[in-house]
């Protein structure tokens, strides 16, 4: 049976380029498709049916037509905006970088609703508390689990043995705690304080909202967020670009004119 | 293909292809057919195009006071007297300036960003020419700022940073209405422009 010229899909808005006098490149990732890279035609123009429809972190409804090289998208219609996300420029750069996170660990024609949903989970918490730094490392932690890279958080990844209390450390390329017997070769290894293990373990086992209610201090704060960046980066192969203005923005402010 | 694999008899030529391939949105066919054009070209026609291309890359700089691209530093238009010095317009590209200019309603002055926060593609504040806009703020002459970047979410997000940044009681930050546009359709405007387009009604 010929494959239908036309389909539809839901999706979430990652990122766009121009191209040529008036067209865009846009970057989906799809709910049944996984990621998705098709082409805008004349979107840029503010005539165009589709423009306002295609900005990054945007749940849209499309409608797409099989191209030579990439599909075009024949048209589309916001279905959230996940107000009041955009109004704020700590939720905007939050969003943009689950968007490079969403880039990087999805895969084009490998659906993974899982991880579609929870994007779209994320952002909705975002958009509620753009202050919490906390969506985003529930969302990175959850990334890796959907993504089939679950750190192991109860055994030594080297010797097998429980882990015990106080007692371990933490390595992104090896896949998660080592006690203090083992030295794994090549293993970065990172300090891992207990507070930390036991964020770690209430994201594996907890529900987002649980998760999103834990208070923690700065210094745990600090050290899941440097954890967790260099686990998500290991597997990218690259550093993290959007970070930098989001640690630009918690940089105290310079002396206002 | 790279321009390089090509076996051509005349390397000369093989280089013109090479650099016109560089060009945004020109690929190889496409540079090809440029260098053949070039070729056909009067004498006169392709040294004016070569004189025009060394010109622009030795005398085209940036207006101290704008950042816009110019011949002669202050611009045209910072150092047209006619013009009110209270009032800045911040646009993100040079060809907005003209796109503005075009309108002949706004009389201030201009501040060029040359680009907008794009976070996912390594351009931060450091990347954009906003700390010569703070600086030129400094003294406290200007009474309003007009932001006039795109209406996209890397030019909301640039809108929203200088604002943070200029928050000082005297000065009127404004920025250009959002709504629909002039020959668009409601039934295609997407739910975020037809809100703002509400919130921005006029009294007819």
């Amino acid at each position: 049976m010929p494959v239908p010229r036309q389909y539809h899909s839901e999706a979430l808005t990652l990122r766009k380029f121009s191209l040529g006098e008036a067209d865009l490149i846009v970057t989906f990732y799809t709910r049944d498709n996984g990621k998705l890279r098709a082409v805008a035609k004349g979107a840029r123009k503010n005539s165009s049916r589709l423009v306002g429809h295609l900005e990054p972190l945007t749940q849209v409804s499309l409608s797409l037509a099989h191209g030579k090289n990439l599909d075009v998208v024949t048209q589309a219609q916001v279905m959230s905006n996940f107000p009041p996300l955009k109004d704020n420029l700590e939720s905007i750069t939050k969003g943009l970088y689950l968007a490079e996170l969403v880039d990087g660990f999805g895969s084009e024609d490998q659906p993974n609703p899982a991880l579609y949903n929870l994007a779209l989970d994320t952002l909705h918490a975002i958009a509620k508390d753009p202050d919490s730094d906390l969506p985003l490392r529930y969302f990175e932690f959850r990334l890796l689990t959907v993504s089939g890279l679950t750190p192991e958080l109860y055994h030594c990844v080297e010797c097998r043995r429980d882990v015990e209390p106080g007692a371990h450390r933490f390595s992104p390329n090896v896949g998660g705690v080592i006690c203090l017997e083992c030295n794994p070769e090549e293993a970065r290894i990172r300090p891992l304080s207990i507070r930390a293990l036991k964020v770690l373990r209430f994201f594996h086992r907890g529900s987002p909202a649980q998760a999103r209610q834990l208070r923690m201090d700065a210094a745990l704060a600090q050290e899941l967020k440097t954890l967790l960046a260099s686990a998500v980066s290991f597997w990218l192969e690259k550093e993290i670009r959007s970070n930098s203005l989001i640690e630009h923005l918690q940089r105290p402010p310079q002396t206002s004119v | 293909m790279t321009t390089d694999s090509i076996p051509s008899a005349s390397p000369t030529l093989t280089k013109l292809i090479g650099e016109l391939n560089k060009l945004p949105g020109v690929g190889p066919k496409s540079a090809q057919r440029l260098a053949y054009y070039l070729i056909r070209l009067p004498e006169a026609d392709a040294y004016a195009l070569a004189d025009a291309i060394t010109a622009v890359k030795q005398s085209v700089v940036f207006c101290q006071e704008c950042q816009n691209l110019t011949d002669s530093s202050p611009c045209s238009i910072c150092a047209d007297s006619q013009r009110s010095r209270d009032l800045i317009c911040v646009v993100e590209d040079p060809l907005d300036v003209l796109a503005l200019e075009r309108t002949r309603c706004f009389k201030g002055l201009y501040h060029v960003l040359h680009g907008a926060l794009s976070p996912l593609n390594g351009v931060g504040p450091d990347q954009l020419k906003i700390k010569e806009l703070l600086s030129r703020m400094a003294d406290g002459q200007v009474k309003e700022l007009v932001i006039a970047t795109n209406p996209t979410l890397e030019g909301e997000a640039t809108a929203m940073y200088i604002r943070r940044n200029l928050d000082r009681g005297e000065l009127k930050i404004t920025h250009l209405a959002r709504g629909l546009p002039v020959g668009g359709s409601l039934e295609y405007a997407d739910e975020l422009t037809l809100s703002r387009a509400f919130q921005g009604r006029q009294e007819l």
